[in-house]
């Protein structure tokens, strides 16, 4: 009785006139170099994002050093021909800055974040980072140590071993995609500095790098700036590569990746599908959106908020690798975790969702939600510098154009239900998915096989 | 607002302004205007924690947070998550051991709804909460608690070395995910009495950052909370107060499934809100951020006898802060070699204090933190409401990067010399077990097991 409320209630608020908002547009030079440089103004934007992409990917590193490219990544930072190792962590972090490397399918990717007003030393390091990194043996042996050591603590975490698993499943053994991007024990033991310098001259030159600059760049003159730093870097011009085919067996099957006494069996189901260049990709973001991109998705609202089996589980398109002519593919993905006892009942719940939503499809009022959530984010979502340069860097990775995203932003306005709906099912397939499992199999297995969602195998952690 | 002489003088808070109201009913509201970007995020801290639960319902602040976003009088299941995120805004709720908060990122014309959402649960929480709901989010945030925690390597660190620095029935002891059997036991009347004590709009604290008109604003605020009833009886906190040092190393040694060995720790350190705190944050900073500072150079660079180092510093209010040193080791290397390192490290700052370039490096480093946090309408709505909450005033949110670069390397010195001894610190030593020598149960805290 007491819960009563005795607040004075009003109608739901109707919401205000939309204030016009789009992704920027970037503006696009190169240097005397070669390098192409995309910019980008944005106001208040204090800590200026530089992203640079190197066309040095995965599948450049010989045969044997898997790994080369990320531990080439790394060993950027670890001096110059005018810093040491030392020296050089210390100049970077006296600006206030941070400095990222990612060696992934596409290429290696190293992102500076700065103060603006730091802005021109950071650039300065970063540019002598690229133009004349020193490799020391000394170094990449410690990186390589590093490296190794890191290994273990991934094998050990669920969800990386899941990804682990799922790849190696769904690409072909000869495929670099097939294996871990940084690299196995085996190979990675066998990099050293020789080998970073080898991979370094073949493929990494300004010619056919971009960079990216986001941020508040009121009174810098970034064409000097530039100029005087990236520009100093020198490098033959080189054509772009080609870019293999991705192939992949998405043949329904289990895997599972016995970790005994595991309390939650952690859930990567995947396969692959079109990129950001196929005409599909707004209808299946929208799709997959509506199927398992937040807790009200369809996934969760029968696993999280009905069963309580997870603290969430998600559905995603992720690119692994574009080429320009399309021919490139995105990891399609459900992942979450679900707790020991009601592995089997998540799975056989997750199966019908896929089956009721092929069978009915979407709802408009699904679609609506999406759409308004996709779009309407955009704003909030590009508020800092980072974010717009991640994206625009992504493009330029993916071959797309400049406006692309805000293009999509257009195009999930104009997608409908029935689209929408045939990307995700499409995407999506009962019968062709990969399920890799990584959790107690003495417990799991039994009640996984009675399901009939493909062949149960079960490997061990090691 | 200058900041003296750094380099982002006018970077960190200049231009940032924020004005304070007060509802009749004690609802503390903050605005801040900014209309580069249209949005609006509206950030409610209630002054509730994991501080303030009773033995045998850990947790409980935690899973009513979940509670909260299961329906109010006007807002159906899971509307107040539907209609945000339609509205194209993003949303959520966390808890920590000094304040649940909740917020959500609007675009700006869709802010007078997130409003209306929020005072409808403040105000009508209870007519909808069920059994259903409890049933429901109690196994969700068992799962939260598996995920996070119980079914990672060094999961339950965090725990361990809470309930080891702070003593037995000290508000601090126990984490805010609490534990499994409390979890099990807490009842729907427990939540709706949570719900009556520490929900009222006198125990809160409304912020609203970006770009919005600062009259409709309080408009709004005044229509849809003005009329929430406030209400006393919010018990004080058990008092968090503990000598400055702790006086006698602690230590576990926990044998579990781990990759490799470790060497944690928690330390004793001063409170936030206070000069000597901000001068521990550049000590740590010193110490163990990034990658040139001391431990960094001296393990991963130079013994090579670490994977990762590193020190950070979890501030808090109510109790002393935790320093918290975490070193994973590389190889064989055994845990006594990384601490003997560790000791001659912190010794070294205490005997020596720190030189003219690390106070710089660790104070740009710390100045480009607040740069981020401020730099989003969200983070500043969220620094805006934990200065108002914890210390009484909002406005110390816009200059506390002041505050950070006025330490000298006197203070960090003392804090060094203070703090960082063995003698105040709580220790946690990982050492691996292989999967045959574990338990056969294999659940619970093997700390005591032989190899």
């Amino acid at each position: 009785m007491t819960d009563l409320a005795t607040m004075e209630f009003h109608p739901r608020p109707q919401a205000g006139e939309p204030k016009p908002w789009a992704f920027p547009a970037p503006e696009r030079g190169a240097l005397d170099n070669g390098l192409t440089v995309l910019r980008c103004h944005r106001p208040g934007q204090q800590v200026v994002a530089v992203e640079v992409l190197l066309d040095a990917p995965l599948d450049a590193e010989p045969a044997g050093l898997d790994g080369v490219a990320t531990i080439m990544a790394r060993a950027f930072a670890e001096g110059t021909d005018k810093h040491s190792a030392e020296d050089f962590a210390a100049e970077l972090e006296r600006c206030g800055a941070t400095l990222d490397m990612h060696a992934d399918h596409p290429g290696v990717r190293v992102s500076l974040e700065v103060p603006a007003s730091r802005l021109p030393k950071a650039l300065g390091l970063l540019a002598d980072a690229l133009r004349a990194p020193a490799f020391a043996e000394d170094e990449v042996s410690r990186l390589v140590r590093n490296r190794l050591d890191e290994i273990p603590h991934e094998l050990a975490n669920p969800a990386r071993r899941a990804a682990k698993e799922l790849y190696k499943e769904l690409f072909p053994a000869n495929s670099r995609m097939a294996r871990p991007r940084q690299g196995t024990e085996e190979t990675v033991e066998k990099i050293d500095a020789a080998a970073v310098r080898a991979f370094y001259d073949r493929h990494v030159r300004p010619a056919t790098s971009t960079a990216v600059v986001v941020g508040d760049l009121t009174g810098v003159d970034l064409d000097a700036l530039l100029a005087e730093t990236l520009g100093a870097w020198k490098g033959s011009p080189a054509a772009p590569r080609p870019v293999p085919a991705v192939s992949s067996d998405d043949t329904g099957r289990v895997v599972i990746v016995d970790r005994p006494g595991s309390v939650q069996t952690q859930l990567l189901i995947g396969r692959t599908g079109p990129d950001r260049h196929d005409r599909v990709w707004p209808a299946q973001v929208l799709g997959t959106y509506c199927l398992g991109g937040t807790l009200t998705s369809r996934l969760d609202k029968v696993l999280r908020e009905e069963k309580g089996y997870t603290y969430g589980v998600r559905a995603f398109g992720q690119v692994l690798r574009s080429a320009p002519d399309g021919s490139g593919a995105a990891l399609l993905a459900v992942s979450g975790s679900v707790d020991t006892p009601n592995t089997g009942p998540a799975l056989q719940d997750l199966w019908q969702v896929l089956r009721t939503l092929a069978e009915g499809g979407l709802t408009d009022a699904e679609r609506d939600t999406a759409v308004q959530n996709l779009v309407g984010v955009a704003p909030l979502k590009y508020e800092t510098a980072a974010a717009v340069a991640g994206t625009l860097a992504d493009q330029v990775e993916q071959h797309l154009p400049d406006d692309f995203q805000a293009t999509l932003y257009q195009q999930l306005v104009a997608t409908g239900t029935v689209e929408a709906t045939a990307a995700v099912v499409n995407a999506f397939p009962v019968d062709r998915l990969v399920t890799v499992l990584v959790g107690d199999a003495a417990q799991i297995a039994g009640p996984v096989r009675e399901l009939g969602i493909g062949e149960v195998t079960v490997v061990s952690a090691e | 607002m200058p900041m003296g002489h750094t380099a982002t003088a006018e970077a960190g808070s200049g231009g940032l302004t924020a004005t304070e109201h007060r509802l009749a009913n004690g609802l503390r509201v903050v605005l801040s205007e900014d209309h580069l970007t249209p949005v609006a995020a509206v950030c409610l801290w209630y002054d509730v924690g994991s501080r303030h639960e009773v033995q045998g319902r850990t947790g409980l602040a935690h899973l009513f947070e979940h509670l909260m976003f299961q329906g109010s009088a006007q807002v159906k299941g899971n509307g107040h998550f539907e209609l945000v995120q339609g509205a194209g805004g993003s949303l959520n709720g966390t808890t920590s051991f000094e304040r649940t908060n909740y917020f959500e990122t609007m675009p700006a014309h869709q802010l007078e709804l997130a409003l209306w959402l929020e005072a409808d649960r403040m105000g009508s929480l209870l007519t909808a909460l069920d059994d259903e709901s409890m049933e429901n989010q109690r196994d969700v945030v068992k799962n939260e608690r598996r995920q996070r925690y119980d079914n990672v390597p060094y999961g339950t660190a965090f725990e361990k070395i809470f309930a080891l620095a702070y003593p037995e029935g000290h508000p601090y002891h126990h984490t805010p995910i609490g534990s499994m059997a409390d979890l099990d036991a807490a009842t729907l009347e427990d939540a709706r009495a949570f719900f009556r004590t520490y929900y009222a709009p006198n125990n809160a604290v409304l912020s609203v950052v970006g770009d919005i008109d600062p009259e409709q604003t309080l408009a709004w605020i005044e229509k849809y909370f003005g009329s929430i009833a406030s209400h006393d009886g919010k018990p004080a906190p058990r008092d968090g107060a503990l000598p400055e040092v702790i006086g006698g190393e602690i230590r576990e040694v926990v044998r579990e499934e781990v990759p490799a060995r470790a060497l944690m720790a928690g330390y004793r350190l001063p409170e936030d809100g206070t000069r000597a705190c901000d001068a521990a944050d550049v000590a740590l900073t010193i110490l163990g951020y990034g990658e040139s500072s001391r431990l960094y150079n001296r393990l991963v660079r130079r013994d090579r006898t670490a994977v990762t180092a590193g020190f950070g510093l979890l501030r808090l209010a109510g109790a002393p802060s935790l320093g918290w040193l975490d070193v994973k080791t590389s190889g064989d290397v055994e845990v006594p070699v990384i601490e003997a390192a560790v000791d001659e490290e912190l010794a070294r700052l205490a005997a020596e204090g720190p030189t003219a370039e690390e106070m710089e490096r660790a104070q740009a480093q710390l100045e480009r933190e607040w740069l981020d946090r401020l730099g989003t309408v969200s983070g500043r709505a969220d620094e805006l409401c934990r200065y108002a909450v914890l210390f009484g005033d909002p406005q110390l949110a816009l200059t506390a990067v002041e505050r950070v670069l006025e330490v000298t390397a006197e203070e960090v010195q003392e804090v060094a010399k203070n703090r960082l001894r063995p003698d105040n610190r709580a220790v946690l030593v990982y050492e691996p077990i292989t999967p045959e020598g574990a338990d056969a149960d294999g659940d619970e805290d093997e700390e005591e097991e032989a190899k």
